[in-house]
């Protein structure tokens, strides 16, 4: 138990261990409901160009009143340069120093590239930011990024939006067997199941946007994303019983029926 | 191409989000962010790929060919 109770990252305590992207909701009321329901208190924006149509599309106040700390992410960027800058904008514009660095370049799939995701996190943690890096859930580059100064490090269940749950299970467990920063699922989650498994599994966090907001009903379904972080953090706090072989009997097997001598 | 206008404000072509953009006024960026009605409070701002700070926004003189790129934050993962 002891200091597992809170999320550490960049210095800053965090009670709540499921983060919220902001994409894809039917509207700001729906998104704001779902966060407030999640318990949230990290949550992901992008930079967009300003609408001049739709002036009030700007979803900065009304995070901000929800008391949420932002965490803009670098989505657009095509490489190192360009990620840099949009997480500078997003600092400006949110006050935050969080950033989620995500560089990739292929519409298809949306795979990160781990080159100049690389480049962009040493650039950013050096500049005083507090870097969660979208990565493949790849181990090598996993410690490469914690070098560097990353606060946590965030591979992919399966690729964007797809809800394919925890594909990378096996890649992710090594992860967090190596890791000295939190380590937090981000991308692919499609049921509660799936992040209290990660949890279960010694995630620090899971970052789930999708499978909230595209659910019938997004409301319910972030808090029954909260109720299964906060059981999935319980049980690994508690210990997993050890896994076996072969059948260990919970009843007694000594006979009381049958072959009694008459 | 554009110049100071007899009422001392400043009319001129100018790039906002990829777009051609006529702008009239003082020439800071503040007052074209009141001409294209966006919160000064939710937008970023960049000026030929420089990023202009808050605090620097009434420092900063647009002239004619500028590239201005003005960034507000919506739904993302």
């Amino acid at each position: 138990m002891k200091n597992e109770q809170k999320l550490i990252l960049g210095g800053q305590e965090f009670e709540s261990r499921l983060f919220v992207g902001t994409g894809k909701f039917s509207s700001v009321d729906v998104m704001l409901a779902a966060i407030k329901a999640s318990g949230a208190q990290l949550v992901t924006v992008a930079l967009r160009r300003f609408n001049q149509e739709r002036p009030s599309d700007d979803l900065l106040s009304p995070l901000i009143k929800l008391g949420v700390t932002l965490v803009p992410n670098t989505s657009g960027a095509r490489n190192a340069a360009e990620a840099v800058r949009a997480a500078m904008l997003g600092r400006e514009l949110s006050g935050s120093r969080f950033v989620k660095v995500e560089i990739h370049p292929n519409p298809h799939h949306l795979m990160p590239d781990p080159l100049e995701t690389y480049e962009a996190c040493k650039q950013l943690a050096k500049a005083g930011f507090i870097v969660l890096p979208y990565m493949p859930a790849d181990p090598v580059l996993a410690k490469r990024l914690e070098d560097v100064g990353c606060a946590a490090v965030m591979p992919l269940g399966s690729a964007i939006g797809s809800g394919h749950g925890l594909s990378t299970v096996e890649m992710v467990r090594l992860i967090i067997a190596d890791s000295g920063i939190p380590v937090i699922v981000d991308a692919g989650i499609r049921a509660p199941s799936e992040a209290a498994t990660c949890m279960e599994m010694g995630c620090g966090a899971v970052l789930v946007n999708s499978a909230i907001a595209a659910a019938g009903d997004p409301v319910a379904m972030a808090s029954a994303f909260a109720m299964a972080v906060k059981a999935g953090t319980a049980a690994r706090q508690a210990g997993l019983m050890a896994q076996s072989g072969h059948a260990v009997a919970t009843s007694p097997l000594t006979s009381f029926l049958a072959g009694d001598p008459a | 191409m554009g110049g100071a206008s007899k009422r001392g404000a400043f009319f001129m072509n100018i790039t906002v989000n990829g777009n051609n953009f006529d702008y009239q006024g003082a020439g800071s960026v503040d007052s074209l962010l009141k001409q294209l009605g966006a919160n000064p409070e939710a937008v970023a701002l960049m000026v030929n790929d420089q990023i202009i700070p808050r605090t620097e926004r009434n420092t900063v003189v647009l002239k004619a060919g500028d590239r201005v790129e003005v960034l507000s934050f919506m739904g993302g993962g």
